[in-house]
């Protein structure tokens, strides 16, 4: 009977645990064990961990059942192990039971493989939900305001910390509010969706028309228990279609009053109407416009996306939304949010389009981007600073550790004391040595991952770096030549390049003769031999490159005690362009200026 | 060298038997005229887009325009091109018999039309699959956007 039980089943006989009973679902596991053997010769697919509790619950004698997974060719199963004992209650073996448990193992697995996956579409829903134009939310069964999209608190100026619940009908208009409370309620109800218009109060206290879609989220057969919708703003159009209503004539001229662009469609998506200011914007007539011609206007490489969009919305009715660079009649282009919805009264539907320019906002971003690279690249220095600290000051602590093991061997201390304070400084030195060694590992194991090396474009850096140094620049009246022509491109790092360019350019600032406004000069070129070299020279106070007390590219040396400084800067780029195997020379008048020579690579190290 | 685009409405429902007889007619006198293009129809709804040289291409219209078989005829594109981009003449619509219409040459079915061709600018691309769009409707086994080239 034991033979066919769909478990697996063995006993292991005496103190050495030899095989006695098997039966056939237990071969899978223990292979080509035989009665006779021992477990430990002939463990099969039988877990070390396993083996190894065996002899440990022999001779505990207690009863014990010990559970393991051990996953045969075919199977996975669920391991448990008693002893059993003879007539006289001595303990005379152990019982292996082996439950298949593959079903669960493998419905273990794809949940987790589930749980991935749905981390990554929750990621990537989250990216789109908070970076797309539209505001998001999520409601639900009872009401509650469970998710707002950050577009939501910018456009009605909340804090993060509002109760979105009890706040959020006080922001729709008195007007509308009774009727979105009851539509909303009446959705969730039916466990239906909603569609709705209402005016909801923007930051500055301006009411404007929003258009509201949710949808349940459902899980049959439960009840939906949450609503996901999204909120568009649908303002202009809205009051386009009103004008229209009144006549077309009515809707030209609000349309051409409006300082954006603006345009409606016929129900097939093709334009048939430019306002005013379209055609100031673009420098095109209506003819040369056509009915599609703003698809023409954007940047090349995102015609075909719009077009799509275009044609989906046209097909669908579904609102038409997006961010697109516009080109102006000067040949500019400037980013606009383009946003059309289809509206219909007695003469059918219709299209009325926006396109508002969101350049300032674009605007905004970069600075806030190039705030971020400035703060990136101070966190690099330090960065750079602690690991090349940490490098340099190994020696002297080498050094150190060498004299006072020397100090001991030679000395001799009557005073016990004076040599369990030796000990405790020999100790000290050992503690400061690794944690230099540590300091410098991690600084260089963050470092680099985060250090590519790539073609970099050197006046868009140098520009880059000159815009982080713009209120020195602008307060000293400096002037900054950059001459890139020679050689625009370099193989470096980012990080590197911007480190070293923003201390020697900051340092040709700070040292600027009081005489005259500081004149910097960044020259790219390449050296007879093709080597990409850069230039940064100065017209300020010139520096002593000889002199022994003043060393310049010493940690904390400094050559100018009355200007703030703490003597970091030319050390650490003396240090990032060895690193890279470059190296740097410089030459300098006193009174008249200082140039700086870096040679990126060596001939020999670059290709 | 120009092209022309326009929707129409026709008169009376055109039969598979009109349809080809329109299709036989016009592929022989364009053939000869250098005219380039794709009709489409569905259910009344006409739309075509021809392309060639402007007297030629003008007078076409003139005279599809005066056409009895259709009516309604709104001009939506009137504009000099650079190059064709159609190497030929076709017809693509929903006929009432399917069968014997795969075999005839230089007919579609709606939706098995070729991508428009790269020399075609996007705004035009676009003009071809609204008219399309507004033919034939969309297509409901398919994503409404594959005659537009993806984003590079
Ligand atoms: C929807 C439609 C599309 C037509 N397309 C063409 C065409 O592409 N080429 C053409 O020569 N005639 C076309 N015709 C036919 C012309 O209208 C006209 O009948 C034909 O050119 C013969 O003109 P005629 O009788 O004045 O010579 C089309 C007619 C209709 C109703």
């Amino acid at each position: 009977m034991l033979r066919q039980l769909p478990a697996g089943v063995a006993t292991l006989e005496g103190p050495d645990l030899r095989y006695g009973f098997i039966n056939d679902r237990m071969r899978e596991l223990v292979g080509e064990g035989q009665p006779g053997q021992r477990v430990t010769d002939f463990p099969g697919n039988l877990p070390s961990v396993f083996l190894e509790m065996l002899p440990r619950i022999y001779t505990d004698g207690s009863e014990h059942t010990a559970k393991a997974c051990a996953c045969g060719p075919h199977h996975c199963y669920d391991l448990s192990v008693q002893p059993y004992h003879d007539e006289q209650g001595q303990i005379a073996g152990l019982l292996l039971l082996a439950v298949d448990v593959s079903e669960q193992e493998a419905a273990r697995q794809r949940a987790h493989e589930l749980a991935l996956t749905t981390r990554h579409l929750d990621a990537r829903l989250r990216v789109l939900t908070e970076t797309a134009p539209l505001m998001t939310y999520t409601v639900d069964a009872a009401g509650a305001v469970t998710y707002v999209s950050p577009q939501w608190y910018r456009f009605t100026g909340q804090p993060p910390t509002a109760d979105l619940t009890a706040i959020w009908p006080l922001l729709v208009h008195p007007d509308d509010r009774l009727r979105v409370l009851y539509e909303s309620a009446a959705g969730r109800r039916t466990g239906t969706g909603w569609n709705f218009e209402y005016r909801l109060r923007r930051y500055d206290g301006v009411y404007r028309w929003m258009l509201s879609r949710a949808l349940p989220e459902v899980h049959p057969p439960e009840a939906p228990f949450f609503w996901h919708g999204a909120l568009t703003e649908v303002h202009l159009e809205r009051e386009l279609s009103e004008a229209r209503r009144r006549g077309e004539a009515e809707l030209r001229f609000l349309a051409d009053s409006i300082p954006e662009l603006v345009w409606t469609a016929s129900a097939e998506g093709l334009v048939d109407y430019y306002n005013q200011f379209t055609m100031e914007y673009t420098g095109l007539t209506k003819e040369e416009l056509g009915p599609t011609g703003w698809v023409g206007l954007l940047y090349l490489q995102e015609q075909a996306a719009a077009a799509r969009r275009w044609v989906q919305s046209v097909a669908s009715g579904e609102p038409f939304e997006g961010e697109y660079r516009l080109r102006r009649h000067d040949g500019v282009y400037r980013w606009h949010t383009i946003r059309a919805r289809q509206l219909s009264d007695e003469s059918g539907p219709r299209w009325f389009g926006t396109c508002s320019d969101v350049e300032e906002q674009y605007r905004l971003r970069q600075v806030l981007q190039t705030q971020y690279d400035e703060l990136s690249r101070a966190h690099h220095n330090l960065d750079t600073f602690v690991y090349a600290a940490s490098h340099d000051l190994r020696q002297p602590t080498n050094n150190l550790r060498g004299l006072f093991e020397e100090l001991r061997r030679s000395a001799s201390f009557a005073d016990p004391e004076q040599a369990v304070m030796l000990g405790m400084v020999d100790t000290a030195l050992a503690e400061l040595d690794s944690t230099l060694i540590d300091l410098a590992t991690t600084v260089r194991t963050q470092r680099q991952q985060q250090e590519p090396v790539e073609v970099l474009d050197m006046s868009l850096v140098l520009e880059e770096i000159l815009l982080g140094l713009r209120p020195e620049i602008m307060q000293r009246g400096a002037r900054i030549d950059v001459q890139v022509g020679e050689a625009p491109g370099l193989r470096y790092s980012r990080a590197n390049l911007r480190s070293v360019v923003h201390n020697l350019v900051s340092n040709a600032l700070k040292f600027s003769h009081p005489n005259r406004p500081p004149l910097i000069v960044l020259r790219s070129y390449l050296t007879p031999d093709g080597q990409p070299v850069l230039e940064v020279r100065d017209n300020g106070l010139g520096m002593h490159i000889d002199d022994p007390a003043h060393p310049i590219f010493q940690l904390f040396a400094r050559q100018h005690t009355h200007v703030d400084g703490t003597g970091v800067g030319l050390y650490l780029v003396q240090r990032i362009v060895s690193s890279q195997g470059g190296h740097l020379a410089v030459t300098s008048v006193i009174g008249e200026g200082t140039t700086f020579t870096i040679h990126w690579h060596t001939p020999s190290s670059s290709s | 060298m120009k092209h022309i685009v326009y929707l129409s409405r026709a008169v009376h429902a055109l039969t598979d038997h009109d349809l080809q007889h329109l299709l036989d007619q016009s592929r022989h006198d364009n053939e000869q005229q250098g005219i380039t293009g794709v009709l489409f129809y569905s259910h009344g709804n006409i739309a075509q887009l021809f392309e060639g040289e402007d007297e030629i291409a003008d007078a076409l219209f003139a005279r599809i325009a005066q056409d009895g078989r259709h009516s309604h005829v709104r001009k939506l594109v009137d504009k000099p091109i650079a190059a064709r981009s159609f190497s030929n003449w076709s017809m693509a619509f929903h006929p009432l018999v399917t069968e014997g219409f795969e075999a005839l040459q230089g007919f579609l079915l709606p939706h098995h039309m070729p991508p428009a061709p790269d020399s075609l600018p996007i705004a035009d691309a676009l003009v071809v699959e609204l008219v399309r769009l507004a033919v034939f409707g969309p297509d409901p086994s398919q994503p409404y956007h594959h005659a537009l080239p993806l984003a590079p």
